[in-house]
């Protein structure tokens, strides 16, 4: 336990050290800490500015998938296939959202959890779930759209058979943990 | 992506029409596209904060050691990179952003692509260099999965932090299987 809380302080302590600790280094070296700084947001600005086009355009697709009810019968079709594999109902709807939206998948976990409690087994899935991958169509359609291309061959194939690797191993761990 | 994007609107579409739910889609979609600039700009200050902030470590040789340090393994996983210290340096940076789960890693990932194209001439290097870094990213591999631990906790968990380790597995899990597909796929392309 207490190498876990050690693990969840360095991510937080490590904010303030590198805010404070890079540009300290960098004046130490005699770099014109300000006006590179500048230099570095103008052009932070510039690829978030040059993501915005691809991520209306996906945005635009999962919203109309999801608007229209067909996540819904995609998660219902999937329940019906993955029901004799004893995956519980409720947290087919995640596993679906989960490389689709962060905030749905995050909101959905929260609502589980609440449900089921976040010590039941259910609400102990729907958690190691919700940490087991990031947002795939979020990460490739930011990355690739920063870079300006288009053409993202098997990323998004490969992000997404990544998910289902994390899925399975989490599905495991969980049956192992709940016997 | 192109076969992606079809499917989901013209999916959605279809469902809507046989479901008479094009209402609720017609909205949800410009909603979709509203969100779309809500969290451009949310997200560029957060790119000007750490590509700035990067920047002070590219200028004062933070980012080249940061190469150097990492070499055994990111000359690996990324041998086209090989001897061109920017990119490595700012991909070891997504890297450990990741790990830490630190809001850096968006910016500095989507920076870290833009040298790489950069720094290689080759189309299939490039390809093959990106993909890598985005199926590291989009695993999202974290020494701690601290968003849900605080929602396990504001729920009334008795042991938060409990799912800590199975997800440190299952996103291992989720880096190699997308890595080994990854390997697949560019193998497949080059025997043609």
């Amino acid at each position: 336990m207490s190498f876990l809380m050690f693990l969840a302080k360095m991510g937080v302590y490590s904010f303030p050290i590198i805010l404070i600790g890079v540009p300290l280094y960098a004046h130490l070296k005699g770099v014109p800490v300000y006006e590179t700084f500048i230099k570095g947001a103008e052009e932070g600005l510039r690829v978030a500015l040059d993501t915005l086009p691809y991520l209306v355009a996906i945005f635009v697709g999962i919203s109309c998938f999801r608007g229209s009810g067909a996540l819904e019968l995609v998660s219902k079709a999937f329940g019906f296939l993955l029901k004799p594999l004893g995956l519980p109902v409720d947290v087919i709807p995640l596993v679906v959202i989960r490389p689709i939206s962060g905030s749905g998948a995050l909101a959905l976990t929260g609502d589980i959890l609440r449900t089921y409690g976040p010590d039941s087994s259910m609400g102990l899935l729907a958690s190691i779930l919700q940490g087991a991958t990031d947002t795939s169509f979020f990460v490739v359609t930011v990355y690739f759209g920063a870079a300006g291309i288009k053409k993202t061959r098997h990323a998004l194939g490969a992000c997404l058979f990544g998910d289902l690797c994390g899925f399975i191993t989490a599905f495991l761990i969980w049956r192992a943990m709940v016997r | 992506m192109n076969a992606v994007w079809l499917v989901l609107v013209g999916l959605g579409c279809a469902v809507a029409l046989l479901t008479g739910n094009v209402d609720e889609m017609m909205a949800s979609v410009l909603e979709g596209a509203d969100s779309a600039i809500e969290l451009v700009i949310g997200l560029a200050g957060l790119f000007c904060l750490w590509v700035g902030i990067e920047k002070l470590a590219e200028e004062s040789g933070l980012i080249k050691a940061m190469a150097r340090a990492t070499r055994p393994v990111l000359g690996v996983l990324f041998p086209e990179l090989r001897g061109k210290s920017k990119p490595l340096g700012t991909i070891s940076a997504t890297i450990v952003s990741n790990l830490l789960g630190l809001s850096s890693a968006t910016p500095l990932g989507t920076k870290a692509m833009r040298e790489i194209k950069d720094a290689l001439k080759d189309e299939d290097d490039q390809m093959n260099a990106m993909i890598r870094l985005v199926v590291l990213s989009a695993a999202g591999l974290c020494f701690f999965p601290s968003s849900v631990v605080a929602l396990r906790a504001a729920t009334g968990s008795a042991a938060p932090a409990i799912v800590a380790g199975p997800t440190v597995l299952a996103g291992l899990a989720a880096t190699c299987g997308g890595l080994s597909v990854h390997w697949l796929f560019s193998r497949r392309r080059r025997s043609k």
